[in-house]
């Protein structure tokens, strides 16, 4: 296989090891170098040129350092189990982030960076008249108590702030 | 038809003429015609009287038998260097206003520019072999060109006269520039307070990061203004896909792309406030448009996310960190666009692929993770999406690959070249670029309006760029009263 | 004007009429710009399209936006959703995290996404599933009492529900409809199309990233820009449209293309194609036709102790501009580059693909030990343009955005404290400005307000159709 490896090298249990390591696109398209398997750390010279396998990909012995590593992997035949970027000695961190961490999934978020009062948080409770007609204000009081308490204790603390 | 003719090469000299439009007619190839169309297209949807009522009523050849919208609507443009009043004049001017360009007697520096200082691709005019660029040229379609020396007092009462017969003034001008000669918005407004003034700038002309002239008198030009609004940050190739210094840096556009939103908004501006004037019973007004701003307006989501909760956008090259798939790859012979995420695109797209290449439907419709919509746009799934999608586009050329994905009706198109773009039928059918028979520069290739396609009022291109000063006596006749010895006379003093 | 012409009235006479008018002319130019524009309160000015009412059967991001402008700048706008679905773009987020709640009463768990922002602000939200011939008197009552409509489906769809420009300008001879999508009428009139196909298909991402001599390939535009500045172009049509009418009483019909309108801003490359055959290429972050003008890599990120990795390694970026003799002498007498100006003294010679690549690996060179904000500060202080390119948060924190009010933040109605970036920055009006009343409301919010209050169905009718998913 060319853009992916899937290593089959075999494992001290005696079975492959059957991970396929995904390579990029871009980073790969054209590229020469040593690359580890994000499983078993088995280390595969390649050479690719436009996207295609000109050499390789060919195990390295043993104790060989790899020049990179993916940036993401995982095993189908195992329940598609995987390795994101950023695991030590197994795939390669991706830097160019929007945060330090990345969550991918919805963020809840009950107050602005300013820290005024936002509704960014689910579930939201009912609050559609007729046929789904809604006001022209939020009632956070009388919806979400727990929040304007809380915006009232983060007045007190100094937390919000015009800008 | 043009003559077959020999032609001897023996320099890159000797090719230069061969693609000229006289010799070489554009298209190369002629678009299918309306009966073809009629049934391999609208046939084929059973959309047959849709498609003549719409090639009836929209087509672009009878433009010219309809009437302009903006006809008697008269602005005056001043600026210098920038597309973005060239742009917002354009749109004027297609839409059948009149706009008078202002220009300094040496001419907007605009002229001379051409790609890598290259004279022999800039047009020389037919009668005084005088050159002009081709931006300067494609930009400045439908405007006239007048000459004034604004640093004199002839100069002045000339702008003056001319700007108390105009509906809007487009300036950009660099800061408080046509305010220091008492021609800006707040002395022309106590004269004439019908007028709709629009000030146009990079980043703005007031401000605490107003625009900028060098210590020796260099303006501020485009890309500053993608640079003031996040926009180069926020494109490009992550460090992380491309080496940085090598691809994976911040990027700006390849054209002065904000000088155009800037252009259009400002158009917009300009219009809004003369229908609040003309039909809300309104005055003139102050108005004023920047690339960074207008930009910044339509950069997503981008500054409101940090607001929500501190994230800072980050490149991510030619992916979208939205959608999925939605991006272009490398394929054989260049890079290929796919686009669809809804559930029923998302599993087209992959039986298309299928079809060739059975290990995609192994590795990607088999993983759980990406059975779910939402879960498909995070990024180890780009990656991996991405990844073998490449893999099978690794093999075929972007034609292989648009036929392929077309039997699926799947949004997907190749990146084309300008002159791949020429020469693609439904391009040229329309058509989005045609050619004009030119008075001074001969036939020239230029891109179609996009509001070219109207029941009533569409709006064309009816003369590209013009030379210097070419309408000077007529507007000077016209609107001052100053007849031609008084012109040459004007001119002597370089007040022209 | 007086009627005896030989009187002369203070107030006919130009110049400033009184001790404010003359203070007005007095002060410095910028601080008049800010008393003019007066951001902050634009609410208390008239609107430019008061009274215009336009309705928006548009989904994702090029046809809202054209409707949008219109929003902005005061008119009407009545949006119609799916019932209980909404836009698709509703449920678009950056890597699927920033969301909004509600998205409507039924769906709990569902908020309208970031991707959502800007497109479609100020509007009325109503639902209607327009496919149900029991819906269409509805939609004609709609259609009758406003003066034009934005759609987005496959061209011929609305012709096969009648309700295409054929049908409704019998209804409204004044109705202005615009049709916005990837073609128009042609070979490929049925293709789907989506912003990043405009920036592939039309050219502009062939003009656009390093060249491959440089390591890169073509890059898209971030994010959506061609959807909006084709939106843009639409409401310019629809402006223009609206004055004809104005004049005539006559609606129209407007067709457009939004991957045409990205091949509409490649400047000189299809005249240059077209006389000479040369394709214009990329050429990375400098430029063709100035030199030099282009964005350098320096050697430390200007935060390097930052969280956010933004901050942390990408603030190294920054725009130089000394194109013209004296100010390419000057930079090159910065870099202790004398000679660099004696090789390449003339513009022309500078702006040579070779010399540019000599030209940029010198800067980077002499930038390579120094950070973003060095390189800035020591090339301004030398009276040159060099600017830093700034990232999100930067912009957020600048001076000058927030001394223009074009990023503010809002108490939006129903959502709470959002950070505007768009309808301010769209341009500053002194008169009749933009404004941005709320950012979205959830599907349907407004049916009662539509459907009863100005279509004039009893409530009854109203909870029936929402019962049956109608609406």
């Amino acid at each position: 296989m060319c853009d992916i490896i899937w290593c089959k090298k075999t494992q001290a249990d005696g079975k492959p090891c059957e991970t396929v390591n995904y390579l990029d696109p871009y980073c790969f398209w054209n590229w020469k170098g040593n690359i580890n398997c994000a499983h078993c750390g088995t280390v595969y010279a390649i050479h690719m040129i436009q996207g295609h396998m000109y050499k390789g990909p060919d195990e390295q012995p043993a104790g060989t350092k790899p020049d990179t590593s993916p940036l993401y992997a995982d095993k189908p035949l195992e329940g598609y189990i995987n390795y994101p970027s950023g695991m030590e000695g197994r795939t390669r961190p991706f830097h160019c982030l929007p945060r330090h961490i990345y969550l991918g999934v919805p963020d809840m978020v009950k107050f602005s960076i300013r820290g005024k009062p936002l509704r960014g948080w689910r579930p939201q409770p009912k609050s559609a008249g007729i046929a789904g007609q809604f006001p022209y204000n939020w009632e956070m009081e009388k919806l979400s108590p727990e929040v304007a308490a809380e915006y009232k204790e983060k007045i007190a603390k100094g937390e919000v702030k015009e800008w | 038809m043009a003559e077959k003719r020999n032609i001897e090469i023996n320099s890159r000299a000797d090719t230069m003429d061969l693609m000229n439009p006289d010799i070489r007619p554009w298209p190369v190839t002629p678009p299918p015609d309306a009966e073809w169309v009629m049934a391999n297209t609208y046939a084929k949807r059973k959309a047959e009287d849709f498609g003549k009522w719409s090639e009836d009523n929209l087509r672009y050849e009878y433009s010219f038998g309809k009437p302009e919208a903006l006809q008697g609507f008269r602005f005056l443009c001043v600026g210098q260097w920038r597309l973005a009043n060239k742009f917002c004049a354009a749109l004027l001017c297609e839409a059948g206003a009149e706009v008078i360009n202002i220009e300094p007697p040496e001419g907007d520096p605009l002229r001379q520019l051409t790609p890598f200082g290259r004279e022999e691709y800039m047009l020389a005019d037919k009668f005084t072999g005088e050159k002009c660029g081709l931006d300067f040229l494609h930009e400045m379609r439908g405007q006239k060109s007048v000459t004034l020396n604004l640093e004199t007092e002839e100069g002045r009462a000339i702008y003056q006269t001319l700007a108390g017969q105009m509906d809007g003034i487009i300036d950009e001008m660099p800061p408080g520039y046509m305010d220091s000669l008492g021609l800006g918005y707040r002395q022309l407004n106590k004269l004439f307070p019908r007028l709709v003034y629009l000030n146009m700038a990079v980043r703005g002309t007031w401000g605490p990061y107003k625009d900028k002239v060098s210590k020796y008198g260099q303006w501020t030009l485009e890309p500053f203004g993608g640079c003031a609004n996040s926009f180069v940050h926020n494109t490009g190739f992550p460090q992380d896909q491309l080496p940085r210094g090598k691809g994976g840096d911040p990027t700006r556009s390849g054209v002065w792309f904000a000088d155009y939103v800037a252009g259009e908004q400002g158009a917009n501006t300009i219009l809004a406030a003369l229908y609040w004037r003309n039909v809300l019973g309104g005055t003139g007004q102050f108005c004023e448009v920047t690339g960074a701003e207008t930009q910044m307006d339509i950069l997503d989501f981008d500054i409101a996310w940090y607001g929500f909760n501190g994230s800072i956008k980050a490149r991510t090259g030619a992916w979208d960190p939205n959608l999925n798939q939605y991006e272009w790859n490398p394929c054989r012979d260049g890079y290929m666009m796919i686009g669809g995420q809804t559930d029923r695109l998302w599993y087209r797209i992959g039986m298309c692929i299928e079809r060739d290449f059975p290990q995609f439907g192994r590795l990607i419709h088999e993983d759980p993770i990406l059975k779910e919509m939402g879960a498909r746009n995070a990024l180890a799934m780009l990656i991996k999406t991405y990844t073998v999608t490449t893999r099978w586009l690794r093999d075929i050329n972007r034609i292989e690959a648009e036929q392929k994905l077309m039997e699926y009706e799947i949004a997907a198109g190749p990146i084309m070249y300008i002159d791949e773009v020429a020469e693609f039928p439904q391009f040229k059918y329309r058509p989005w670029v045609c050619t004009i028979d030119t008075d001074h520069y001969g036939t020239v290739l230029f891109s179609v309006s996009p509001n070219n396609y109207q029941m009533r009022t569409p709006h064309r291109v009816k003369v590209l760029g013009r030379p210097l000063g070419f309408d000077t006596y007529e507007i000077l006749q016209k609107f001052c009263g100053v007849g031609q010895t008084k012109v040459n006379e004007l001119k002597e003093k370089g007040a022209i | 004007m007086t009627k005896d012409l030989r009187e002369c009235r203070l107030e006919d006479l130009p110049g400033p009429k009184s001790k404010q008018e003359l203070d007005e002319m007095r002060m410095p130019y910028e601080d008049y710009c800010k008393a003019v524009f007066a951001p902050g309160h634009e609410m208390s000015k008239p609107e430019a399209l008061k009274g215009i009412r336009w309705l928006s059967t548009t989904m994702y991001i090029f046809t809202p936006h054209s409707v949008a402008n219109l929003a902005e700048l005061g008119a009407e706008v009545i949006k119609v959703e799916m019932p209980r679905m909404g836009d698709p773009m509703k449920h678009t987020s950056p890597f699927n995290e920033a969301y909004l709640y509600p998205l409507h009463d039924t769906r709990p768990m569902t908020g309208t996404g970031y991707g959502f922002t800007s497109a479609n602000v100020n509007e009325y939200y109503l639902s209607m599933d327009y496919h149900l011939p029991e819906m269409k008197e509805a939609f004609y009552r709609l259609i009758k009492m406003s003066d034009g409509l934005t759609e987005c489906y496959r061209p011929g769809t609305f012709d096969r529900w009648k309700q295409s420009y054929r049908f409704v300008q019998e209804l409204n001879p004044r109705f202005i409809y615009v049709w916005g999508g990837g073609f128009g009428y042609g070979p490929k009139c049925f293709g789907g199309s989506y912003d990043i196909l405009g920036q592939a298909h039309a050219g502009l991402a062939s003009v656009t990233g390093m060249h491959e001599f440089m390591g890169g390939h073509c890059t898209k535009h971030s994010n959506w820009c061609i959807d909006w500045y084709s939106g843009t172009q639409i409401t310019f049509g629809i402006l223009a449209a609206l004055h004809w009418r104005a004049k005539t009483g006559l609606g129209t019909m407007i067709e457009f293309s939004q991957v045409q309108a990205a091949t509409r801003v490649l400047g000189h490359a299809a005249p240059m194609y077209g006389r000479f055959g040369i394709v214009r290429q990329r050429w990375g972050n400098w430029d063709t036709q100035l030199c030099v003008h282009g964005i350098i890599l320096c050697g430390k990120s200007d935060f390097p102790d930052a969280i956010n990795p933004q901050d942390k390694f990408e603030a190294r970026y920054a725009m130089v501009s000394a194109f013209q003799d004296k100010d390419f002498k000057a930079l090159c007498d910065v870099i202790k580059k004398p000679d660099m100006y004696s090789k390449y003294m003339k513009h022309k010679d500078r702006v040579e693909g070779e010399a540019q690549v000599d030209i940029y690996a010198e800067l980077e060179d002499w930038a390579k030990d120094k950070s973003r904000a060095e390189v800035v500060r020591i090339l301004q202080s030398e009276g040159l343009l060099c600017e830093p390119v700034m990232n999100d948060r930067e912009v957020y924190e600048s001076e000058h955005y927030r001394t223009r009010g074009t990023v503010r933040w809002m108490e939006d109605p129903l959502f709470g404290d959002v950070l505007v970036q768009g309808t301010y920055s769209a341009g500053l009006m002194s008169q009749t400005p933009r404004r941005q009343y709320w950012i979205w409301r959830p599907v349907g919010a407004d049916n009662v307000k539509i459907y009863h209050e100005m279509l004039g169905y009893p409530i009854s009718t109203v909870k029936e159709w929402y019962d049956k998913a109608w609406i």
